[in-house]
């Protein structure tokens, strides 16, 4: 029982100082969590400290392997206008 | 404390009042003298003061506790220049050391800033860190701090410890309702909380962190994006509210927008304001308030004056290497810093003196004219047109001359219809131009001189290191003598 970060994370460290348990330490290339030390919050907070704060989509995942935040739950833009967007640039 | 009402209020977009006749009444004028010198060697603060002295930012402070529309926390790139960007996070130790490499080199830096690249106040132990040890050690140097206001009333206690006696809070609304349009979500009480429910409790941290600061003595600026369709209608509002509370300046800043910052306003098409919206706006709220008009929308890791960033000479290799006697370095500055006191005092009186003439001379009756300028400081015309990396807008009337605003050379790619792959940096800059009708810089080339023409907007190479004002005013009465006044022009502000 462990929640997980992953690659997309930016460092901006605001998940370690709310991390009940301590389980999170600064890493290279990114923040990762002590899965040790990991009570995915239970018995202190009814969510997920770190996933409550992160700022990027994706970049927590659960013990189940899916990410806390999905596409578009934070920033409010569609997946699909996010894409759209980003096919647009490329093709300059 | 009573806030003074600076009466630059003109009428419509068309003059100004009686008090910045003659040349630009000094913005700070207006403020009494308690507060006047704590801001008048301020750059941010200081409209004049900003053509002498430097300010940096130390990005100490990544974590944020909100979502704003305007920002991508994934964004990293030294090729950006806008708030909340930054290419290298420090350490508090790291960014002491930084500071005082600065401050020795560049001895008119007389403000470090603390503004991101998430919120200062979110990162509480770095930031004090900071400034505590700053303040100790480099005292010749002052400290301010940049919040988005959610975590300030905590930390008000804290902050008046550290002899910081300016901070600026990002107040972009005081109605949840238009608060839940430019801010997703907030982190408080330990849960994600959106919509106007988080709206309404930043709203209200801020408004009670002002009230806090002000009761404690604390200088504050309140800074506002300008989103059209979303907060433009309601920022005079805002002006209004937060001066009654006791904000001493209030600064509307432009949306920036582009779908490549992959900013949700970005992304969703949403447009910043033009500049005739954002001079309407900064007008109609300047009838309330002293207004700031000279920001640059710095990175979180600026260094020099305002429109500059000197940041490679600082990078932390390059400051490992660096050996600074701070003590020597303070005391060089202070000669510095009195030095440019004695010409920034000598150059209000100069505007003063010219002011009464100016009013002594019979008064035109022509329309106004917006000018650019191509200044690197000390208040004169310096920069040749192609090595302007921003030019200031001056508004010339009958009642003297005031300053508008900035706009950068190098202006961001709006990849609209307007911007196809084939349009030069020159031509860009000219459009960057649109709506002045002439431009005062050192030197004009060949090639822009044709350009400029064209584009309805006269090159002036012949006012070389003179005051700025001074030089505005000469070319509006050359116009006005050559009959240049009488109509509307045909390429300014329509277009604009």
């Amino acid at each position: 029982m462990a929640v997980k970060i992953i690659e997309t994370c930016v460092n901006c460290f605001a998940c370690a100082p709310v991390c009940p348990s301590k389980a999170i330490y600064e890493a290279k290339p990114h923040f990762l969590v002590n899965a040790n030390k990991c009570t995915e919050c239970e018995g202190d907070y009814p969510v997920y400290q770190c996933a409550s704060i992160c700022p990027i989509e994706g970049a927590i995942l659960n013990s189940l392997g899916e990410a806390v935040n999905p596409p578009g739950s934070l920033t409010g833009i569609p997946p699909e206008k996010m894409a759209e967007a980003m096919a647009e640039l490329q093709s300059h | 404390m009573q806030l003074p009402v600076l009466n630059e209020a003109p009428a419509a977009k068309s003059g100004c009042s009686a008090s910045s006749c003659g040349t630009t009444e000094n913005q700070m004028d207006a403020l009494p003298d308690s507060i006047r010198e704590k801001v008048q060697n301020h750059p941010c603060y200081s409209e004049d003061a900003h053509h002498y002295f430097a300010r940096m930012h130390v990005a100490v402070a990544p974590a944020c506790n909100i979502q704003c529309h305007y920002c991508n926390r994934k964004y990293d790139c030294a090729n950006e220049s806008r708030p909340g960007v930054v290419s290298e996070l420090l350490t508090p130790d790291q960014a002491v050391k930084k500071t005082m490499a600065v401050a020795a080199t560049i001895p008119q830096m007389t403000v470090l800033g603390i503004a991101g690249p998430g919120d200062p106040l979110a990162n509480p132990e770095r930031t004090f860190e900071t400034f505590r040890r700053l303040s100790e050690e480099a005292p010749d140097i002052k400290l301010c701090v940049s919040t988005n206001g959610l975590a300030l009333p905590d930390a008000v206690e804290e902050l008046s410890k550290h002899n910081i006696d300016h901070v600026t809070i990002t107040i972009n609304c005081v109605d949840p309702e238009i608060g839940a349009k430019i801010y997703p979500w907030i982190y408080w009480n330990n849960r994600r909380i959106k919509g106007k429910k988080a709206a309404k409790i930043l709203i209200d941290q801020q408004q009670k962190g002002l009230e806090m600061l002000i009761a404690k003595g604390i200088l504050v600026k309140v800074n506002s994006v300008m989103i059209p369709g979303v907060n433009d209608q309601h920022l005079a509002e805002v002006s209004r509210v937060v001066k009654s509370k006791g904000a001493f300046l209030h600064n509307v800043m432009p949306l920036i927008a582009e779908a490549e910052h992959g900013t949700f306003y970005g992304v969703m098409g949403q447009r910043g304001p033009t500049h005739d919206e954002l001079q309407d706006l900064q007008d109609a709220c300047s009838g309330d308030m002293n207004m700031m008009r000279h920001c640059r929308q710095c990175r979180a890791d600026a260094v020099g004056l305002l429109g500059e960033d000197r940041g490679d000479e600082f990078t932390l290799d390059k400051i490992e290497e660096m050996e600074i006697d701070y003590q020597a370095a303070m005391e060089k500055r202070k000669v510095i810093h009195q030095a440019i006191q004695v010409e920034m005092d000598s150059k209000r009186l100069e505007k003063a003196e010219k002011s009464m003439q100016f009013k002594a001379e019979p008064k035109l009756s022509t329309r106004p004219v917006l000018m650019a300028v191509a200044t690197s400081g000390q208040g004169v015309i310096n920069v040749h047109f192609g090595h302007a990396k921003e030019f200031l807008i001056y508004e010339a009337s009958p009642d003297g001359v005031r300053f508008i605003s900035h706009r950068k050379a190098d202006q961001y790619c709006g990849g609209d219809s307007t911007c196809g792959d084939g349009e030069s940096v020159l031509q860009r800059t000219v459009r960057t131009l649109e709506g002045c009708e002439a431009v005062l810089c050192s030197k004009v080339g060949y090639e822009p001189w044709e350009l400029l023409e064209n584009a309805g907007i006269m090159p002036n190479g012949e006012h070389a290191m003179e005051p700025i004002e001074e030089a505005v005013m000469a070319v509006y009465k050359e116009m006005a003598a050559a009959g240049k006044l009488d109509a509307q022009p045909e390429a300014a502000r329509a277009s604009a």
